[in-house]
């Protein structure tokens, strides 16, 4: 298969994979011209505003629109009277609901929508809806929630069923080892802040409904239309526009619904843009999780038990019963463990899939516990990482209860093909990659052995101010076979020019520009004669969207299969009209064709001459254009490839104010093949500054009733320029992935997940004891009190 | 009726008592380029420049701009002709979504004009004005630096920049 032909020694040879190509819209980015979806408008647009409640938990007794209606300007308005009933889910279970149905879940859950002329006027008809609320008690706590005495906030009841993993034997883990580490972390919820915002206009003709706004999952949200509304998905479009810095929060969102219900009822198309407010404190945020992690080691350092026990609070509308624990896979050398998550609705805003999901909450309570074994040995931290962590082919412990996603365990098996079961990776292994390397050649890069002091030692000390170093480990799923299979499609026009249609929206990561490189390095078609549609329902293909770090690893692969297939077809039909040679004598490369065979290497044909002979000639009419898909599913080692990112933070603490200074940063990744260092580098930095900004600033504050307090971005802190170390470079590990494209597997997830864990050892490293995250200045002096 | 200058343009415009300067260019002139976001002066993607000062022009009344002279990312270049600046973002990658970026450039632009010779310290510290919540920032600062040097050599500035 592909990783016996294509070694790494082949990138040599690519032009195209593997490139620092500046990303395609790199002249409308930095020109402004890029449009987001709140610069869109269309013809005879009117203007749609949320009413929300002011309640966490509440019931409408009465509601009466008449008032409003009577405003002049307004239009519309819609409330649950006028809502289908069918509930509507979005991927992973983020969300699960009806458009309205009357119930209020969270402080600032939608309640009703008005549509009219202008904002303005829509803004002041909400004030003319008169409601009637009857208030529920309410839960804000998870562990409260989970208590069987607690309100319930769905018809589903709060809890999920648990989702739990388990491996070897835990009392024997517990027995092997020579001592057991425990502890339990409770973390704040990180809110995606999404700079930017976002609109959507909803427009129907007849019975087909068009939606533009920006969003990663174009698929999805046609899919949530489909089933709110009833209708079949051929009467749903989704054009899916660029949107700013997501982290999750734009897949498809309920007030994306409420703009369609709202259009549908004024036969108008409706414009609905979220203040920045709504974005922060309406949509979603990072669930607040409490884990309990242990793990018992022997003297040599070998681990031989690692459990975990993690409960998610879902607020509202969330419905996931499962985070993912890739980070606990990493260290699933451990021969025994078991690894559990508890789901659970609370009356604080919807959580749902923030960046890293899972892998910065439980992943930094594995790196705790990991650490705190590593202190009771007086181990190199660095040294304990590469002794514990998985390495390629091993064990990975997660599968065992993923059968969900196809049924049972042995269904899916079933579903395979014979040859690709034993395909190498075998199921329920590492496919490739680990953090072996990138470890070493970033502990060497960043000077570890001579600034690394033992632990709870700093390396300088200046008055208050302590400096030390840490060093931490992630990783991340590369796109999960969930709900269905990506695809694409690769067509090569008559001017020999391609273009590849894949549903991964474009949040800003450069997506379309590295999948145009997969398809030109495999078409053999110059990159800038290959374009990327990404957002339009008509055209892509289903996908899951750019969300679990799909993009390169899983739609990537698709990519490759389209356009494989679309030169598959080029080449047949080449062969049989100008080289009299099978298809598999040919190649192109430069957009020319060309024979492997000596005696024909003066037959050149471009691709151009080839389509517009085809044009004439071709009986079948095959060759007007030429249109690639894959020829197979993805195979299903798929599952079991993963992206892993090792952070170094160098930090100075002051121990009087408790502020924290990041000095210098150092981040290495494994992803396989980096299919654009460009590209990859921001991927990596921004994922360490996402992680940072958990680690040491970031945390929504609630009220006593639930409502968020800063839900702007004066109230909740971000990393500025000046507050992140400016070194820019970054450390690649050289795996070749056996099933990604050209052996790249995906990105920037667990960069995300690296940073924080990083910086809390060295903040440990700095003052001698554990800071709860976010180590806000106050945190750290609460920390060091609590010591001294 | 509102007077002023726009990228170099004369422009009598009318504005509602309340609108704001970000507002007023996006609906009036569809300066797109002016992206607005948190909408109270912190995140610094709606930044113009106000008479050679920046200004994040959410925090501005239109009315206050009569007479002004405005200068946003539209007046700085093109996709044709880009401005030094703007070929510095795209060489060091100083960005990803982007939604921030034309308020960075014109913060960018506005430093550079004051300190043409900057540190990479007085770079980072000019642009921590703006929120890139990608988190580009090294990227940015290089972009900084990297322009500075185009300006420095004599890098073609068209335009009204």
């Amino acid at each position: 298969m592909a990783a016996t032909t294509e070694a790494t020694g082949h990138r040599s040879a690519w032009r195209i994979a593997g490139k620092g190509i500046p990303v395609k819209d790199a002249r409308e980015k930095v020109t402004g011209s890029l449009k987001y979806a709140v610069d869109l408008e269309v013809q005879g647009m009117v203007h749609g505003k949320i009413l929300r409640s002011p309640h966490a938990h509440a019931r409408i007794v009465s509601i009466d629109t008449t008032r409003a209606e009577a405003l002049p300007g307004v239009l519309g308005v819609v409330t649950h009277h006028d809502t289908p009933q069918n509930v509507w889910e979005n991927a992973w279970f983020n969300y699960r609901g009806k458009i309205l149905d009357g119930i209020a879940r969270f402080h600032g859950d939608d309640m009703a929508a008005v549509a009219a002329v202008s904002e303005d006027v829509a803004e002041a008809a909400l004030e003319l809806i008169d409601v009637e609320y009857e208030i529920l008690d309410a839960v804000f706590d998870p562990e409260a929630a989970m208590l069987p005495e607690a309100p319930q906030i769905r018809e589903e009841g709060n809890l999920r069923d648990p989702y739990v993993v388990k491996w070897g034997d835990v009392a024997k883990g517990a027995d092997e080892a020579d001592f057991i580490v425990e502890t339990e972390i409770r973390f704040a919820s990180q809110q995606m802040a999404p700079l930017g915002r976002n609109a959507c206009i909803a427009e129907w003709n007849g019975d087909r409904v068009t939606l533009w706004t920006s969003s990663q999952t174009p698929s999805e949200l046609r899919d949530g239309i489909h089933e709110a509304f009833g209708i079949p998905l051929s009467r749903v479009r989704v054009i899916a526009l660029p949107s700013g810095s997501s982290f999750g929060n734009w897949w498809s969102a309920n007030f994306m619904l409420i703009t369609a219900l709202l259009a549908r009822k004024v036969r108008k198309p409706v414009k609905i843009e979220l203040s920045n407010e709504e974005c922060m404190a309406t949509v979603k945020r990072r669930h607040i999780e409490i884990s309990r992690g242990r793990m018992g080691c022997r003297n040599d350092g070998t681990l031989t038990l690692a459990e975990f026990d993690h409960i998610i609070d879902n607020g509202g509308y969330g419905f996931k019963d499962d985070v993912g624990f890739f980070c606990v896979d990493n260290w699933g050398r451990a021969e025994h463990g078991h690894y559990a998550i508890h789901g659970v609705n609370t009356n604080l805003l919807t959580a749902g899939c923030m960046r890293a999901v899972g892998d910065v909450t439980l992943g930094s309570v594995v790196e705790r516990v990991a650490d705190m074994c590593a202190i009771r040995l007086g181990m190199d931290p660095v040294e304990f990482r590469l002794k514990n962590q998985i390495k390629p082919g091993e064990r990975l412990r997660m599968q065992h209860s993923r059968q969900y996603m196809k049924g049972s365990l042995e269904q899916y098996l079933d579903g395979i093909p014979e040859e690709q079961r034993q395909e190498w990776p075998k199921l329920f292994h590492l496919s490739s990659g680990s953090t072996d390397e990138i470890l070493r050649k970033g502990a060497e890069a960043f000077d570890w052995s001579s600034k690394w002091k033992g632990w709870g030692v700093p390396y300088a000390v200046d008055g208050p101010r302590r400096r030390a170093v840490g060093v931490g480990t992630g990783a991340h799923v590369c796109g999960v076979e969930f709900e269905g299979n990506v695809s694409a499609v690769a067509r090569i026009n008559p001017d020999g020019s391609a273009k590849v249609h894949c549903a991964v929206g474009r949040q800003g990561q450069g997506s379309e520009t590295t999948q145009a490189q997969v398809a030109a390095e495999e078409l053999g078609i110059p990159f800038d004669k290959v374009e990327i549609e990404t957002g339009d329902t008509d055209s892509c293909p289903w996908s899951h969207g750019s969300l679990a770090s799909n993009t390169m690893y899983r739609v990537g692969w698709a990519t490759r299969a389209a356009a494989n297939d679309a030169k598959r077809q080029l080449l047949e039909i080449a062969g049989r009209e100008f080289f009299d040679s099978p298809r598999h004598e040919l190649d192109v490369v430069d957009g020319v064709i060309y024979s492997k065979d000596p005696n024909k290497r003066n037959i050149r044909i471009t691709v151009e001459e080839a389509l517009n002979h085809f044009r004439g000639t071709d009986a079948l009419g095959q060759a007007s254009s030429i249109t690639g898909r894959p020829q197979g599913p993805m195979p299903p080692a798929s599952t079991f490839a993963r992206h892993f990112a090792a952070h170094f933070a160098d930090v100075e603490v002051d121990i009087e104010t408790g502020e924290i200074r990041l000095l210098d940063f150092l981040a290495t990744q494994d992803s396989g093949t980096i299919m654009n260092p460009q590209v990859m580098k921001n991927q990596m930095i921004g994922g360490a500054i996402c992680g940072a900004g958990f680690a040491i600033y970031e945390a929504l504050s609630f009220d006593d009733d639930g409502r968020i307090l800063n839900a702007n971005l004066l109230d909740y802190k971000l990393l500025r320029a000046a507050d992140f170390p400016l070194r820019g470079d970054v450390i690649y590990g050289d795996s070749y992935d056996p099933v990604g494209p050209f052996g790249a597997r995906s990105a920037g997830e667990a960069p995300a997940a690296a940073s924080g864990p990083a910086i809390a050892q060295a903040v440990y490293n700095a003052v001698g004891t554990w800071v709860d995250m976010p180590m806000t200045p106050e945190n750290v002096v609460t920390a060091l009190d609590a010591v001294h | 009726m509102i007077c002023m200058t726009v990228n170099g343009r004369a422009f009598d415009l009318d504005a509602k008592p309340h609108e704001r300067l970000c507002d007023l260019l996006r609906r009036a002139l569809g300066l797109h380029g002016v992206r607005v976001s948190c909408s109270e002066g912190e995140c610094g993607s709606c930044t113009v420049i106000m008479d050679g000062e920046p200004v994040t022009s959410c925090l501005v009344l239109a009315m206050q701009a009569e007479g002004r002279e405005i200068v946003t990312i539209e007046g700085l270049g093109n996709e044709d002709n880009l401005h030094p600046i703007q070929e510095a973002f795209i060489e060091e990658q100083g960005f990803q979504c982007a939604f921030c970026t034309p308020g960075f450039i014109m913060a960018a632009k506005a430093f550079l004009d004051e300190n043409p010779d900057p540190t990479e310290a007085e770079a980072a510290m000019a642009m921590s004005g703006n929120i890139c919540r990608c988190g580009a920032y090294p990227y940015i600062v290089k972009s900084v630096m990297n322009a500075a040097a185009r300006l420095r050599e004599g890098g073609s500035v068209s335009n009204t920049g």
